[in-house]
């Protein structure tokens, strides 16, 4: 299992059947194909459509019925239309149950950044519609490696970069463990299959206790 | 004109009255679905320049809009997002896309909303603390204003309208009035209504009474010119070409369902 793939199939476990969801592009769209069994979810794509279904067969795609990526998408019994007024705002107002979220860092305090990092002095490339979703979502789950190809941890005492959500993030998975967002530090709760603790402190800049059931993930 | 007349027109006879230069213009799309193209291929073969482009992200490589900025008519965009398409990343970073601050997604919707229901503004909660940092956005003329409203810190985001727009719906009657199928309504209903004039390019032309009135998305008054763009048909192959190409769709999942 690659990190990647690790990082979405841990992610999935996250998902808990009967929730409205929305996912990332990336590892977030991927946790969709680990789901556990007998967990049903609602997607929500935030180009207006609650009930974003699989894949359809191409002669069935049509151009007006896509995700948020401009990707053919089917839509399942249920869904539900409405224009981005509607679709922002149901993600503002708290309507979401839980989104899993991409991000560049993150750090002890819930934070997340994961719109605008500097190319050429110019903070690029802009957050569409993920401060909606970190504002309004009840569960914000981020995901990320751990340290950048550079050895450098992405796991903060603060975070750098501009922020995507201030406090919202509740769980971060990694490709080396999972942490829980305590009251100004995190909480190591799982390691990822072969990792120890002296690595995961060795890649952690944040503040972290290690939790009394800390484990190893499970798949 | 009146409100009320017949509104269908060829696209030349639409868009002629658009300045060459210096149009400040919102466009309905979202990453490439549901863009008016045979209007922007029009704008692109008059060389219609220094655009000012509202518009929900810039669109996708390739495709409608990203023609703009790959053509270099596009002076400055408004938008949630400059890094949807390729092109406007290069013309971004080359210094020659103006960018003076991204709005959320929804704070945009909202504040073109407001524009399109004669509301001086909205009060929006979201990036407050954020988006105001020190510089973060250092060309903007006056900091972007705070209000604590009901307890909550909100920014005050001034509406938005433009003197044109350009829409795309499935279908319209002669009217104006406009339908819209599934995803394709995304942001184009919200845009069309808050242009001074509102050309809105559609897949057919419907006589009056054929929409049934529940299912106008956009009523006719708020529409300057209907125009016939590619038809559900032609959109639904070109889109297919594409994602077989890139591999959103998969020749084999025909046989399975077959």
């Amino acid at each position: 299992m690659n990190a990647r793939e690790l990082i979405a199939r841990r992610a999935a476990q996250e998902l808990k059947d009967g929730q409205l969801v929305n996912l990332g592009f990336g590892m977030p769209t991927q946790a969709s194909n680990y789901l556990p069994e007998g967990v049903h979810l609602m997607f929500h794509g935030e180009n207006g459509v609650i009930g974003v279904g699989p894949r359809p067969a191409p002669s069935q795609a049509q151009a007006d019925i896509t995700n948020a990526g401009s990707e053919p998408v089917t839509l399942v019994p249920g869904a539900a239309i409405m224009d981005l007024c509607t679709s922002l705002g149901a993600m503002r107002s708290g309507l979401l149950d839980v989104t899993i979220l991409g991000a560049l860092e993150v750090d002890q305090h819930g934070n997340i950044a994961n719109w605008a990092a500097k190319r050429e002095g110019k903070w690029w490339p802009g957050m569409g519609g993920a401060m909606e979703l970190c504002y309004g979502t009840r569960v914000c789950i981020a995901t990320l490696m751990h340290a950048d190809k550079k050895g450098n941890s992405k796991i903060l005492k603060n975070c750098t970069l501009p922020l995507t959500g201030r406090g919202c993030v509740k769980t971060i998975i990694t490709d080396k463990a999972v942490f829980q967002v305590g009251d100004g530090h995190l909480i190591l709760k799982e390691h990822a299959p072969g990792v120890t603790l002296e690595e995961i402190t060795a890649l952690t800049d944040a503040d972290f206790v290690v939790a009394d059931d800390f484990h190893e993930m499970t798949f | 004109m009146s409100k009320l007349s017949n509104k269908v027109m060829t696209i030349d006879e639409a868009l002629s009255c658009l300045p060459q230069s210096g149009a400040r213009m919102l466009m309905g799309g979202f990453v490439g679905a549901s863009e008016p193209t045979c209007c922007i291929n029009w704008l692109i073969e008059h060389g219609i320049r220094d655009i000012t482009l509202i518009t929900n992200e810039p669109g996708l490589s390739g495709f409608g809009r990203a023609k703009l900025y790959e053509q270099g008519l596009v002076r400055e965009i408004i938008s949630s997002h400059v890094g949807t398409t390729e092109e406007s990343t290069l013309k971004y970073l080359e210094g020659s896309l103006k960018v003076e601050q991204y709005f959320p997604m929804g704070t945009l919707a909202e504040k073109v909303r407001a524009g399109a229901m004669g509301l001086g503004g909205v009060l929006v909660p979201v990036g407050v603390g954020i988006l105001d940092q020190p510089g973060l956005f250092p060309d903007l003329e006056q900091p972007k204003q705070v209000l604590n409203v009901n307890g909550m810190d909100c920014f005050v985001e001034p509406a938005i309208r433009a003197p044109f727009s350009i829409i795309k719906a499935w279908r319209a009657d002669t009217m104006g009035n406009l339908e819209f199928r599934y995803t394709g309504l995304n942001c184009n209903a919200i845009y069309g209504m808050a242009g001074d004039y509102t050309v809105a390019e559609v897949e057919e032309i419907v006589p009056v009474g054929a929409i049934p009135p529940e299912r106008v998305g956009c009523p006719g008054p708020f529409i300057n010119a209907v125009v016939q763009g590619l038809s559900l048909e032609e959109h639904n192959e070109l889109y297919r070409q594409h994602w077989l190409k890139i591999g959103k769709l998969k020749a084999e999942d025909e046989e399975v369902r077959a």
